[in-house]
């Protein structure tokens, strides 16, 4: 039973991940990898407000998630907007975006130093006893956040005027040109959403175990991998990747060795690219129609 | 006096690194993030031969090349599946699968306890034992592939691999075998990658995996591309100067901790400014006009 727990929260932590970076990706066709800083900020924001400054609990998630949303707009304004739309852009936006978060992660842990840091509020205690195994409170909203994001977002992807306009971008950038929707302001509402939603993550796993100035690196790779073996551009294929790759990886932890769980990983990641490219969902990917 | 050579040894390293990920980042256009993993190749070789089979430098360095030169071409077949930016994602996800094996497989690697007691370089019987001697090697050898680099880039090779990387279906309909092309060039680099495996093992005696890790393969791609992708000249100066930066930090009265943090931020500031410097086709510069001269 405790590993159906523990398969149910890493799949929540990365599907959160992978859904504030594919929501991103679907419509600026680029990886932004300068977004695992994000996640890292979010957290290490809440630290300064709650530890630092000594801020009350919900105030300086609020901050946390607020201050992480403008950095990442900051940036998107800044850097990434004017490099979109060069000649091979992708290549362009990936290599900034990881000098980005070169910078950004060093700057993080020049400020906060290299060292874990714990922002656990609430002592530590056993967890609750629920069909024999145990989960604690920061579990239970892990996934309870994890439910709701995912169908906040699949209603705001179906229903509203901006969902629309998302998918009409990510489907055809040039029709949707025709149409009238300004592409640029489309890519700030993603970065607003997706940086939220890369905010709560980097706190809740924050509050789950610790902070450390590379957390978001491996975070937002494991969410890549969701997103790439469910198919790109397909919400359920996400969550089936991200349910497929937090199973594997807590089976072979436990019949194999957990330290091989990073390497699980990426050989399904490689098996996925080498056998089914197109994910779960088959959609038609742009990088492989050459 | 000790302490520069050490930096010139380890300049030597990082531009033997940069000028075979020059050939295969550079000239055919593959951005590969698993540099580190060929170049942890050659130093696992390296220390597991001679400590086990007590064999010399000139047969282990062969054997270290063939090894690192077959994985290449494995990972080749396995990454040119994909193009664009989901090669350099799965080339990340090979490095990351490296650098487990090298980390966990506890019976072949000692996993992170590494590998200690790996013996001094000596040829004929001459022990490079003194760090000017050594230095003299690695500079010998890091000439020596300089020049092989360049007579490769200027060769018909050389120009195929031009060619594809600006525009592959043209390339492929002039009947070039594009394919067989893009796997050479990965499989040069990564036999060169591990060369300074093989001496770096030598020359520390002691490796383990943390010398190997993603954050290496990121610091090799950096120098390439701040050394302008196609120009071996400009990545030994990027390996040079990035090499000697945090030193240069340290001897200003930096403490070290956070001189090592400024260098990252310098490069990753580099790459940035280089994305906009170079947006206007820094894949397709100019090559032709050059090449007519």
């Amino acid at each position: 039973m405790q590993i159906v727990f523990n398969i149910l929260i890493l799949f929540s932590i990365y599907s959160l991940i992978g859904l504030s970076f594919s929501l991103i990706y679907y419509t600026s066709k680029a990886f932004y990898l300068s977004h695992a800083a994000i996640i890292s900020l979010g957290a290490y924001f809440t630290y300064l407000f709650n530890q630092n400054l000594t801020f009350p609990f919900y105030v300086s998630i609020t901050f946390a998630i607020i201050l992480s949303i403008f950095f990442s707009l900051f940036l998107e304004i800044l850097i990434y907007k004017p490099l979109r739309g060069r000649i091979n852009h992708s290549f362009l936006l990936l290599i900034a975006s990881l000098g980005v978060y070169i910078v950004l992660q060093n700057i993080i842990s020049l400020v906060w130093g290299d060292a874990p840091l714990n922002i656990r509020i609430i002592e530590i205690k056993p967890g609750y006893h629920v069909l024999g195994a145990y989960i604690t409170t920061t579990q239970f909203v892990i996934i309870a956040i994890n439910l709701l994001a995912f169908l906040v977002n699949v209603f705001f992807y179906n229903n509203s005027k901006l969902g629309k306009k998302i998918r009409s971008i990510s489907t055809n950038n040039e029709l949707a040109k025709v149409f009238g929707i300004n592409p640029n302001n489309v890519i700030i509402w993603t970065n607003i959403i997706g940086s939220c939603l890369a905010a709560i993550a980097g706190i809740l796993v924050a509050y789950d175990t610790n902070l450390r100035s590379t957390m978001g690196f491996n975070l937002l790779l494991y969410g890549i991998v969701a997103m790439i073996i469910g198919g790109v551009g397909s919400i359920w294929g996400l969550l089936s990747g991200a349910f497929l790759l937090a199973s594997l990886q807590q089976i072979g932890a436990i019949y194999i060795d957990s330290k091989w769980m990073e390497a699980i990983a990426y050989i399904i990641l490689i098996l996925f690219l080498i056998w089914k490219p197109l994910g779960f969902s088959g959609l038609k990917l742009k990088k492989t129609e050459i | 006096m000790e302490y520069l050579l050490h930096i010139f040894i380890i300049i030597n390293f990082y531009v033997i690194l940069s000028q075979s990920l020059t050939l295969t980042a550079g000239y055919s256009g593959l951005i590969s993030l698993a540099h580190a993993g060929f170049y942890g190749i050659g130093a696992y070789t390296t220390a597991i031969l001679p400590v086990k089979f007590q064999l010399p430098f000139l047969a282990t360095l062969p054997i270290a090349m063939l090894i690192s030169g077959i994985c290449a071409v494995i990972v080749s077949v396995i990454a040119l599946r994909t193009v664009e930016d989901y090669f350099i994602i799965i080339t990340l996800g090979i490095q990351v699968v490296a650098f487990s094996i090298m980390n966990n497989w506890m019976d072949l690697t000692n996993g992170p306890l590494g590998i200690p007691g790996v013996p001094s370089i000596s040829i004929f019987g001459f022990a490079f034992e003194s760090k000017i001697s050594f230095l003299l090697l690695t500079l010998f050898i890091t000439v020596v592939v300089f020049l092989l680099l360049r007579n490769v880039t200027k060769s018909p090779f050389g120009r195929i691999l031009i060619a594809l990387s600006e525009d592959e279906i043209f390339t492929k309909s002039l009947g070039k075998k594009v394919y067989h092309a893009k796997v050479a060039s990965f499989t040069i680099g990564g036999m060169i990658a591990a060369i300074p495996g093989v001496l770096y093992a030598h020359y520390i005696s002691y490796i383990d995996p943390t010398s190997f890790t993603i954050d290496e393969s990121i610091f090799i791609l950096s120098i390439v591309i701040i050394g302008g992708m196609r120009n071996l000249w400009g990545s030994a100066i990027a390996a040079t100067v990035l090499i000697i930066l945090p030193e240069a930090l340290r001897f200003i009265g930096m403490p070290s901790n956070i001189a090592a943090n400024m260098r990252q931020i310098i490069y990753g500031l580099a790459l940035v400014v280089m994305m906009f410097k170079f947006s206007k086709g820094f894949i397709s510069k100019n090559y032709v006009g050059q090449e007519n001269k």
